[in-house]
């Protein structure tokens, strides 16, 4: 004989939304022992951490940071002091030296001629990967599908291209999955690649490579 | 209101409401005796969340510290749209999506931090409390299976318990979604239990 399940499926649903159950619930023995663990659980959860506390003395530690972030501010002039500085030093750097900058890793999706849906990337879009590289002697740009396929590395040869201290390249997104682009740079050549992002990475590091990490994009 | 949160919260205005404390100090422009009600009432609750949401003491120190600086810097333009209970849970939230955000990168990169084994605690000599903490164990261990989002609706509801409406102003999601993804969570929560042996 089966167990019911209608607590697991219908009952649990209905009760987050506040609804009242019907007469089967309170009959049923599958499913009342099923509402008591459901209850249990939720007592579990409600008592989760239920005796930790913050460390003594946590309330002068954020009177702290907020006096410190006070003198930081006063050290600094008004507010719109140091972000109007950043932003004139950032477009002095972009306009006069372009590519000069340390190693960096910007990430764009050109979309396809498929009907967008949201900020969501499809199948049919493009990556388009565009890294500085600071001027170091090897360095490669990589795609990871869902962190363990490589379908794109390249340095200077195709589907990369450099220029001076740029270097750019496009992938397309063929199919659903997470893609994670990555620029390797080193004084050193870099390591071969096993096709697996975490193993790859690791192998890079451990070689006194450095990894650039380029926003993870979903295609959906 | 039927439903499977076990203890109901305190509810704003009542006597020993300490919402109305802090809008009354805010109404004289004092913020450092609205924070300090703040911390005092809420920041035991404040860290719990914190806690279960990154897993870790001292990454929950520091968010719980942070959530509480940055409500500081927020109070003036506090805009009572919702409680102050809603929305200090709201900057915690967002404090603790970013630091698992940032250690995801982090662990991408470098790969996992190796957590010390767990230690007994001194007098855990009784066998109830040793199981007792190993089932505690057993659902952290659960939580973090699921996805950050949807732990902090599950944590939000049954942990704080929080009404949706409450939760979907914290999350900036729809109160009927937020409902669904608890309720598909529970069954998941419950499997992931007994096959570590923990039915609840």
């Amino acid at each position: 004989m089966t167990r019911c399940d209608r607590f697991e499926t219908e009952a649990v649903h209905l009760l987050e939304q506040g609804l009242p159950l019907d007469e089967h619930f309170s009959s049923c023995p599958d499913c009342l022992a099923a509402r008591a663990a459901y209850e249990r659980l939720g007592e579990r959860v409600s008592a989760l951490s239920g005796d930790e506390e913050p460390p003594p003395g946590w309330e002068a530690r954020v009177w702290q940071r907020i006096e410190d972030r006070r003198r930081s501010r006063h050290r600094w002039g008004p507010w719109w002091v140091v972000p109007v500085a950043v932003a004139a030093l950032a477009a002095f750097l972009f306009v006069r030296i372009p590519g000069q900058g340390p190693p960096s890793l910007r990430v764009e999706v050109e979309p396809g001629t498929t009907v967008r849906r949201g900020l969501e990337a499809q199948p049919g879009d493009r990556l388009q990967l565009k890294a500085t590289t600071g001027g170091v002697d090897y360095c490669e740009l990589r795609v990871y599908r869902n962190d363990a396929e490589l379908i794109l590395r390249c340095s200077t040869e195709p589907p990369c291209s450099r220029r001076g201290r740029e270097l750019r390249a496009s992938v397309a997104l063929d199919g659903i999955g997470r893609y994670q682009p990555l620029l390797l740079f080193s004084k050193r050549p870099l390591p071969a690649s096993a096709s697996d992002l975490q193993t790859d990475t690791g192998a890079a590091l451990a070689a006194g490579a450095d990894v650039e990490l380029g926003s993870e994009i979903v295609v959906r | 209101m039927l439903s499977l949160v076990p203890n109901s919260r305190q509810s704003p205005g009542s006597p020993a409401d300490p919402e109305q404390s802090v809008l009354a100090a805010l109404d004289r422009r004092d913020p450092e005796e609205a924070l300090g009600i703040l911390m005092r009432a809420y920041g035991t609750a404040v860290y719990r969340f914190c806690r279960q949401m990154v897993g870790d003491d001292d990454l929950a120190q520091e968010v719980h510290q942070m959530t509480f600086v940055q409500a500081f810097e927020g109070l003036p333009k506090f805009g009572r749209r919702s409680s102050l209970r809603t929305w200090l849970f709201g900057i915690a939230r967002h404090r603790c999506l970013d630091l698992l955000k940032m250690n995801r990168r982090r662990h991408k990169r470098f790969g996992p931090i190796e957590e010390a084994p767990d230690q007994p605690e001194p007098g855990d000599s009784v066998e109830d409390r040793l199981a007792e903490r190993s089932r505690a164990q057993a659902l952290e261990s659960c939580l973090r299976t699921l996805n950050p989002r949807i732990r902090t609706a599950v944590l939000l509801r049954y942990q704080q318990g929080l009404s949706y409406p409450e939760i979907a102003r914290i999350s900036d999601e729809k109160a009927p979604a937020l409902q669904l993804r608890v309720a598909r969570a529970l069954p998941v929560l419950r499997r992931c239990l007994e096959e570590k042996g923990m039915a609840p």
